[in-house]
């Protein structure tokens, strides 16, 4: 198991780096066809994670490119409303756009720095809560935007959909007959995630 | 813990009332020899001030209209967008059954503004302008909305709630 760990290790620092110019080496020494990481819930990230409570809910995951189109898209229990695919579209269009625009409304003061301070730059949307569910927005630095949907009582739901990050480096973007910008059809990234975050 | 600003809009997408608690501005540069230039340059610079004030009401309220009917369409008809947070804001929503919404944008820091919202509506607004014999049953342009005892008392309830500690 030290072995898989330590594979795994080395998978979740490569995974942060996959948007840089090295995943030619990737190839080499990182196996996606491998048995080691088949079952996610053995690995040494997921341990952070009780199995054991109840209102832990995560409805959905949809991931959006940084166009705005939908790429991803997946129910893992019930709760949100019924939605056609078109939508989803729809909504992943417009959640792009409020996102952007969020960004612009920002009213907070610019505080005084010392020069050569570079600002980090301004988020939008991060999180969104609603009587029903809350919606936790993570935006990659290459501008992928993760939207999950929880329960309200949801914990470190940033944790969360940051491991949904590190699970999509290491099946789709890792994957060599992945397009970039197209819908994910991956199915070793569907077993991960629902592995991930679907409760028996 | 502080406030930026708070936002009215009617039922008909009308931005009724602005109030912002503006950080203390920069210090003015030295006065030019040139005084006709310096005022036309403050008029301009008064005036695009102004139209961002108005811009930002109209790009604040298209958000919030879109994650409304957004948290509407995933959540069921009964569900309520409370409020969202980027790394920077937040802003709080609160609508009344008359389709009068309440917007504040604060710090991150600052918990549920939920109930407050509603007190300012239940308190100040419905007690000193809806009840106000001068003002109209609708608000265009914001009149009748922006009267002395309902600013005062907005300003002394935001006080209290964000005193320092």
């Amino acid at each position: 198991m030290s072995g898989a760990g330590g594979n795994a290790t080395q998978q979740l620092r490569l995974a942060r780096h996959h948007h840089r110019n090295q995943r030619q080496s990737h190839y080499s020494h990182t196996s996606f066809t491998s048995t080691d990481n088949q079952n996610v819930r053995c690995s040494p990230f997921a341990t952070y994670l009780p199995t054991n409570t109840p209102n832990r809910v995560v409805f959905a995951l949809l991931i959006i490119n940084k166009a705005g189109g939908l790429v991803y898209n997946r129910t893992f229990a019930p709760g949100l409303q019924k939605l056609d695919g078109n939508d989803y579209l729809i909504l992943a269009g417009t959640f792009h756009g409020i996102h952007a625009i969020s960004r612009q409304i920002n009213p907070a003061p610019a505080a005084q720095h010392l020069p050569g301070y570079r600002r980090p730059p301004t988020t939008g949307l991060e999180s969104l809560e609603s009587s029903h569910f809350r919606l936790t927005c993570f935006q990659t630095p290459t501008g992928v935007k993760f939207l999950l949907f929880t329960s309200p009582e949801q914990p470190n739901t940033e944790v969360v959909v940051r491991r949904c990050y590190e699970i999509y480096g290491d099946y789709v973007m890792k994957n060599p007959f992945y397009s970039m910008e197209m819908p994910i059809r991956v199915e070793k990234f569907d077993r991960a995630l629902g592995g991930y975050l679907v409760r028996p | 813990m502080s406030v930026y600003a708070f936002f009215i809009f009617d039922r008909h997408t009308e931005c009724i009332y602005t109030k912002r608690w503006a950080p203390v501005p920069p210090p003015q540069q030295p006065p030019t020899t040139n005084g006709y230039a310096r005022g036309a340059t403050d008029a301009s610079i008064l005036a695009r001030k102004a139209l961002k004030a108005e811009d930002d009401a109209k790009l604040i309220f298209g958000t919030v209209f879109s994650l409304r009917r957004m948290v509407r369409q995933l959540g069921g008809e009964d569900d309520q967008f409370l409020s969202y947070r980027t790394a920077e804001y937040k802003l709080h929503y609160f609508e009344t059954p008359t389709q009068l919404k309440f917007l504040m944008l604060t710090d991150t820091r600052v918990g549920n503004m939920r109930t407050a919202l509603h007190q300012i509506w239940a308190t100040l607004y419905v007690e000193y302008v809806v009840k106000s014999p001068l003002s109209p049953a609708e608000h265009p342009k914001g009149v009748g909305v922006a009267n002395e005892l309902f600013d005062g008392g907005l300003e002394s309830f935001i006080a209290s709630l964000f005193a320092p500690q």
